[in-house]
């Protein structure tokens, strides 16, 4: 899957990743899509919950070696 | 006891018991034993759900982490300051405190006797603040809207600040500050640290 901009939130907790992806958001344009990498488990139901509250589109979200990834569309 | 309890809503049942166990006593402290007369169960029954001693004690914190505090709300508004996400995030995680005071305890436990496994839990509850300040205040450092600090010793200094109400306030409660409520005493905590970290006007 391609995206336009990716974020490093490997090691962090939640808020972090979760406000480090609403800047990185902010700088793309409407249908641009990011790539977040992060390892908090949490950040699975977070950043749910953030596309729920923001209205971006959560494209995928997916697990492989202890990181998670997930897409972001911008709406 | 009631035997028509389903598996799941026993299962739930041992969970609690065993919470204000540990929370009283600490891992060590409590044996089967104590667990299975509270619940009014058999040994027999409780290992059918848990294994060991370990396991039920690790299901005790994966049920609080379900309850686990959701900052998403509060970091999404837009245009909202460092201070004010700050607040935000204690609120909750204070809020957390108050009604689950055995989470609490079962830290002081932890923090003395504790095996790794408990202790990293109740670590990672505390990196998501020393994580937001250590960032942010790097951040505003670079922009050149804080005068330059040691961002490490700043977030240590707002975790022991949150820390020693939550023990003054949730713990022992403390008659010299019986007057102010939690909430006003965590404001006031906030006010003072982002006096200390100086923004440039």
């Amino acid at each position: 899957m391609s995206f336009d901009a990716e974020l490093d939130a490997k090691g962090l907790n939640c808020p972090l990743p979760i406000l480090r992806a609403k800047k990185a958001i902010a700088e793309l344009s409407s249908g641009q899509v990011l790539k977040i990498v992060a390892t908090d488990p949490g950040s699975v139901k977070d950043f749910e919950a953030f596309c729920k509250q923001t209205g971006n589109e959560l494209m995928s979200s997916s697990e492989a070696g202890g990181a998670f990834e997930f897409m972001i569309k911008k709406s | 006891m009631s035997k028509r309890l389903s598996a799941e809503a026993r299962r739930e049942s041992i969970i609690e018991a065993a919470k204000a166990l540990f929370a009283q006593q600490g891992f060590h402290g409590v044996s089967i034993d104590e667990i299975v007369n509270k619940v009014g169960v058999s040994p027999a029954i409780l290992y059918r759900h848990f294994k060991s001693k370990e396991e039920l004690y690790q299901a005790v914190l994966q049920e609080f982490s379900c309850t686990r505090e959701s900052y998403v709300e509060t970091v999404v508004a837009d245009d909202i300051s460092f201070e004010e996400v700050l607040r935000g995030m204690t609120r909750v995680f204070v809020n957390s405190i108050v009604n689950h005071p055995d989470l609490l305890k079962m830290e002081m436990h932890s923090q003395l006797k504790g095996d790794q496994a408990s202790r990293e839990f109740f670590l990672n509850r505390w990196k998501s603040f020393t994580d937001y300040i250590e960032y942010n205040l790097s951040e505003l450092q670079t922009q050149e809207k804080i005068e330059p600090i040691n961002v490490q010793a700043a977030a240590l200094m707002y975790q022991g600040m949150i820390r020693e109400v939550l023990l003054l306030k949730c713990l022992h409660p403390a008659e010299r500050l019986e007057d102010m409520p939690i909430d006003n005493l965590v404001d006031e905590l906030i006010k003072l640290f982002i006096t200390t970290i100086k923004f440039k006007k």
